[in-house]
């Protein structure tokens, strides 16, 4: 607020606009869906089409929404609202927001996880983070994905699970994640986990503190991202 | 599927993009929803709301001209109507709901975020209804007011760790605070506080503490949710009252202002400080404040004319002490105070109000013509009225103060000290015109504030000396004595800070204020004497800056 200098502050420009794409965007994932409503895909070429189309809205959206979250992160303007929410709750909303796009890619997901599991997040961070890997994930699996939580002594823990090629070896080194500059030497800066990452810390109780990890030791035979919430 | 529960449903829809209407109205349709209508604007939203029971009701937040989503949701839950109880949806593209729901006093039941799936909208209403209905005899008992049932099936709840035990906590809490179980209701918020810091449960912890008359454990608790969690603006406000409470107004002005500059669309706390601002007799926030609340007021169901007078009083009382500073207040309220009929009945009173006020403004903007034709039309009106009510002749005084005309006003005033003679209220009230007080109340006041600001004075304590005199001048703008020491205690100030140009100027302004009002003949006009030259003799020793 009351920013006196008078030099365009970049970031708030990009966060301004950022939003308004973000806006545009949800007329165009809605009329995206009109369309191929009225219009189902009379074959696989169109069908194609549609599922790239989209794809890479959903993945845009995702986007838009993470860069705006981390300016805010940034300066100071979000705080995570920690209360009791019921897991399956955020889990299964997260899947309904990617249901075309799943469908489209005729991707079979599996959500399990017990009904009665809550836990202390903010809901909208966490489901946030949990939208951007299954929207990643859904480009790189085969077919299958699987969403899951459970209660751990680290707290709840949120799985997805893949069955794609798994994460390369240099995103499974922890460091990846965090916010040095060299985490864009390997081309991609890897956005989403730094985002997930730095959700994850913004969790603590009274001992611990959230974090996340990759492995590629997915039940599905793919990559496998986890979200620890104390 | 035959018995859709959402057959028998009505659902209402508010967006002003009609393209997004559609969109929502096709997905309802193929919820099976029996019949959806949908509206472009907050005013057509509230007028169907007015004629019809919805059982959903979908809206924008931002939908143009008019009320915001939230602004509909306050209508709906302010007063009792036929939509009290609907589902209410708030939608807006804004990922993040705190900053929208920080200003206000209401949650809708839900909140979706921009793009809206089917399957999404689907989902949430399914788990919205059947919340519903898991916790309907809990809500039953609340409405009834049956208090004991309520604690009696949110503990069951909590017992059996349904995955509403976490509402039910929060329920809980709230009714054993309202039973006066204010022990059990401590327990409840520490248990859930060992485990981890969690705003909601810290606020129940402060009032629990605040309602057993723990004031100062309250204020810590609450100071540190803000420190926590800045934008929990319900900290602020329960925080404000205790100082308020402990006639701390510098300290409520201080966080009023907090929340206002986190959160500037909640009218409610523009209204309280403007009020507090005044009190305060900082006139700049309290004309700020009344001048947002009045803009806020347009969509508002919290609007009070009120606050309409007190921004047009801001302005002149500013204008006294600076009239550039009070300029831009003054033309605002100009238009403000011409609108009062139209905003709020075109009755005589209103009108009259409205004159006077006008008259006074056109006087702070030294437009002494008009200032006279404004009187004359409110006069003309006061006139063919059988009765006037005391607060406008009041008003009356004060305008006819403005354009210098003494004996009329204090016939007025003559005339309502032997009318009300035997009527302690409205003595109360006269007192604002008298330089002594005349009601037994304000006369043990005036006494009190003196005795207290003099004991200040004495021990050298200044600043509060000066506080204890201010907080006087908005209820007796007249009295001579306190306003002499108040300039008294400000040169004790500046001694001890001699570079508070502040100071200065606050001293050379009720200076000048008194120079208007103190007739040669006073009581203490030599005194007054003594302390210009005092003031004068400071001004010029200071360097020029």
């Amino acid at each position: 607020m009351g920013r006196e200098d008078p030099e365009l502050d970049f970031s708030f420009v990009l966060a301004s606009s950022v939003h308004d794409m973000k806006n545009s965007l949800g007329m165009l994932l809605n009329t995206l869906a009109d369309v191929m409503h009225e219009y189902p895909p009379q074959n696989d070429a169109h069908a194609k089409s549609y599922a790239v189309l989209e794809y890479e809205a959903a993945r845009i959206n995702s986007e838009l929404i993470q860069l705006l979250s981390l300016y805010r992160l940034d300066h100071d303007k979000v705080r995570a609202h920690i209360d009791e929410c019921i897991v399956a709750d955020v889990l299964s909303e997260q899947v309904a927001r990617n249901y075309a796009l799943l469908q489209t890619r005729a991707i079979d997901l599996v959500l399990e996880c017990d009904e009665a599991l809550t836990g202390y997040f903010d809901c909208d961070l966490v489901g946030g983070v949990i939208n951007n890997i299954l929207v990643n994930c859904a480009r790189y699996s085969k077919s299958k994905l699987k969403l899951s939580a459970e209660k751990t002594p680290e707290g709840v823990c949120i799985t997805i699970e893949d069955d794609g090629p798994g994460y390369p070896e240099h995103m499974l080194n922890a460091s990846t994640f965090s916010e040095t500059k060299g985490s864009f030497a390997g081309g991609r800066p890897h956005l989403g986990l730094m985002f997930a990452n730095r959700v994850a810390l913004m969790h603590k109780s009274k001992s611990q503190q959230g974090f996340i990890r990759l492995n590629n030791e997915s039940s599905l035979g793919g990559g496998c991202f986890k979200l620890f919430l104390p | 599927m035959s018995d859709n529960p959402y057959a028998k449903m009505q659902a209402l829809i508010v967006d002003d993009f009609e393209s997004f209407r559609i969109t929502l109205s096709k997905m309802l349709q193929e919820f099976g929803v029996g019949s959806v209508d949908s509206v472009p604007s907050s005013n057509e939203a509230l007028r169907y709301c007015n004629s019809k029971v919805y059982d959903i009701i979908l809206c924008d937040q931002n939908l143009g001209k008019g009320k915001t989503g939230q602004q509909v949701l306050e209508v709906l839950r302010h007063k009792p109507n036929l939509n009290s109880d609907s589902l209410f949806l708030l939608v807006s593209a804004e990922s993040n709901k705190s900053i929208i729901m920080a200003a206000y006093d209401y949650e809708p039941d839900a909140y979706l975020t921009k793009p809206i799936t089917g399957q999404t909208l689907g989902q949430r209403l399914e788990r919205l209804f059947k919340q519903r209905i898991a916790l309907a005899p809990i809500y039953k008992a609340l409405k009834e007011r049956q208090l004991d049932v309520a604690v009696e099936l949110c503990e069951a709840e909590l017992k059996s760790a349904t995955r509403y035990a976490g509402s039910c906590q929060k329920i809980l809490g709230r009714v054993l605070l309202d039973l006066g179980e204010y022990e059990k209701a401590e327990n409840l918020y520490r248990n859930i506080l060992d485990a981890r810091q969690l705003d909601w449960a810290m606020l129940g912890m402060a009032q629990a503490k605040k309602l057993q008359g723990d004031t100062l454990s309250a204020q810590q608790w609450l100071e540190e949710i803000i420190q926590f969690n800045p934008l929990c603006l319900k900290a602020y406000d329960l925080l404000a009252d205790i100082l308020a409470e402990r006639a701390d107004y510098q300290g409520q002005q201080k966080i009023l202002q907090q929340a206002v500059d986190i959160s500037p669309l909640s009218i409610l706390r523009q209204q309280v400080l403007g009020d507090v601002g005044f009190k305060n007799n900082d006139l700049l926030t309290a004309a700020n404040a009344y001048r947002k609340a009045v803009k806020l007021g347009e969509n508002s169901c919290h609007d009070d004319v009120k606050f309409h007078e007190s921004f047009a009083h801001a302005g002149i009382q500013l204008a006294k002490l600076d009239k550039n500073l009070a300029s831009p207040f003054v033309r605002d309220a100009l238009k403000v105070v011409s609108e009062i009929p139209l905003r709020f009945g075109k009755n005589n009173s209103s009108k009259v109000s409205s004159y006077l006020l006008e008259s006074q403004l056109f006087s702070a903007s030294g437009e002494e013509r008009r200032a006279a034709d404004s009187l004359i039309s409110a006069q003309k009106i006061i006139n063919s009225e059988e009765s006037v009510s005391l607060e406008l002749r009041i008003e009356l005084v004060r305008a006819l103060r403005e354009l210098g005309k003494k004996e009329e006003s204090e016939k007025i005033i003559a005339a309502l000290l032997e009318e009300y003679a035997d009527d302690e209220d409205q003595l109360q009230k006269i007192d604002c015109l008298l330089d002594e007080p005349c009601s037994a109340k304000n006369k043990a006041l005036v006494a009190q504030i003196n005795k207290n600001g003099i004991s200040y004075y004495e021990a050298k304590d200044f600043s509060r000396a000066v506080d204890c005199f201010t907080s006087a001048l908005q209820d007796f703008p007249q009295h001579i004595g306190l306003r002499l020491n108040l300039v008294q205690a400000l040169m004790g100030q500046v001694k001890q800070e001699p570079g508070n140009n502040q100071l200065l100027t606050n001293m050379q302004q009720t200076m000048d204020y008194i120079r208007k009002i103190i007739p040669d003949k006073h009581a203490q006009y030599r005194r007054f004497r003594q302390l210009e030259d005092m003031l004068r003799a400071i001004a010029s020793a200071k360097p020029a800056d």
